[in-house]
């Protein structure tokens, strides 16, 4: 690779990501609904958008809310690996950081037991199936994983889950810093990583439309903790 | 994901902002000590350490990166994407090294002198020192995060991802798997001097 990285613009990089799809924010409303991260009658009866001001209470729901996160990243990886559309040191990329990412939701169910949410189902709208699509949202989807378990790292109580959280962490900003460079931008862009809440980093995922429904078959129902 | 962030302040704000969560962590600790009336615990002893010496410990991982760097692309003709890595990141281990040391203030350790023989005259070396002191600091900062109060933590983490990515694009560059492992490992301060110490790089107080 030459001397070339540049910052890259990420406004909009994971809209302009995907093709356009239907509206599912209901669906979406009661993923995050099973996911126990907005009350459930948010998403039976508000059309808008989910509690702004909600973020996840207790080391269980902050649990959940990764593990949601991580559902997301290992359906994602799993299908481009299904797919084979993708070539090159992506898809090196995508195998190895599938194998990751499945081992977070693992690890997460393991320590969340009957209490985890279920997978939600996911349509990435051809973000699989094309090579530039699929390193835009790859860089979105790492960095956005990033500043959200930095979000929550603070608010973990117990110092058990906060090792393990600090653990990925690490290893989701080392993949965000690898396809960053695939996709020929700066891997580091600034001296400080900024955290997100959980309001915004579900916004950026609302926006995306990847998840259509609330479970899989077998799922078990969400809880707040 | 700067982009698309609720915050579009700039970096030097969020700098900021960041700094004063520190520094009232540490009036916290400050607090706590006076109140209670106790000691920080020694290094090395084993036991918890406090946030002061736990900033000193990643101020001086920062110092050691620092100089590399500074000292590397002074002396080791670095070329192509490497002199790039070189440069960027090393300018953000002296923004994390300003940080630490405004953070501690009179409290900050005085940087050591280091000696980096041909990892600072010889690219190739350089590059591999590199990759071994960025996958050491991410492990020392993970190893130390639980212990710190949450207004610190929530600051040093800004540090610690971007010291990820800066392993893993060393470690890239070298052909080197970026993420070698679903977690990353963390070390204890104890593991983290012993790897210093073997480096011969540390050659006392300056």
């Amino acid at each position: 690779m030459s001397d070339d990285l540049s910052p890259l613009d990420r406004d909009g990089a994971l809209t302009e990501a995907v093709a356009m799809a239907p509206t599912t924010r209901r669906a979406l409303l009661r993923a995050l609904a099973a996911a126990g991260l907005i009350a459930p009658a948010a998403a039976l009866a508000t059309p808008g958008v989910a509690d702004a001001a909600g973020e996840p209470q207790g080391d269980i729901a902050i649990l959940n809310y990764a593990l949601t996160l991580e559902y997301l990243q290992a359906s994602f990886y799993t299908e481009v690996e299904r797919i084979k559309a993708i070539t090159g040191e992506a898809a090196k990329l995508a195998r190895i950081v599938g194998v990751h990412e499945r081992a977070h939701v693992r690890a997460l169910r393991k320590v969340l037991g009957a209490r985890a949410v279920a997978r939600p189902q996911f349509d990435f709208h051809g973000a699989t199936e094309s090579q530039d699509a699929f390193v835009r949202t790859a860089v979105a989807f790492e960095d956005l994983g990033v500043s959200a378990y930095k979000g929550q790292a603070p608010r973990i109580t117990s110092p058990t889950y906060l090792g393990f959280a600090l653990s990925i962490h690490a290893v989701e900003a080392r993949h965000a810093a690898w396809i960053r460079r695939i996709a020929g931008v700066v891997p580091a862009q600034s001296a400080f990583d900024q955290p997100a809440t959980a309001a915004h980093v579900l916004a950026v995922v609302d926006s995306t439309h990847f998840i259509v429904g609330p479970t899989q078959a077998d799922g078990m129902p969400g809880f707040t903790g | 994901m700067r982009g698309i962030q609720l915050s579009q302040e700039p970096e030097a704000t969020s700098h900021t902002a960041s700094r004063r969560a520190v520094l009232s962590g540490a009036s916290l600790l400050a607090g706590g000590i006076l109140v209670g009336g106790i000691g920080a615990p020694a290094l090395g002893s084993g036991s918890r350490l406090g946030d002061a010496e736990i900033l000193n410990f990643a101020l001086e991982m920062e110092e050691l990166q620092s100089a590399l760097y500074a000292q590397a692309l002074q002396h080791a003709n670095l070329t192509g994407e490497l002199a790039q890595y070189a440069r960027v990141v090393g300018g953000h281990e002296r923004a994390h090294a300003a940080f630490l040391r405004e953070t501690l203030g009179s409290r900050a350790k005085p940087a050591p002198a280091f000696d980096f023989g041909n990892a600072v005259t010889n690219s190739d070396r350089f590059a591999v020192t590199a990759r071994a002191l960025e996958d050491l600091g991410v492990a020392a900062l993970d190893g130390q995060a639980p212990s710190l109060t949450k207004l610190s933590l929530a600051s040093v983490a800004t540090i610690v991802s971007v010291e990820a990515r800066h392993a893993a694009w060393i470690r890239d560059l070298l052909g080197e798997l970026p993420a070698p492992s679903a977690s990353n490992p963390a070390q204890t301060a104890a593991q983290v001097r012993a790897a210093i110490r073997r480096t011969g790089f540390v050659k006392g107080t300056a």
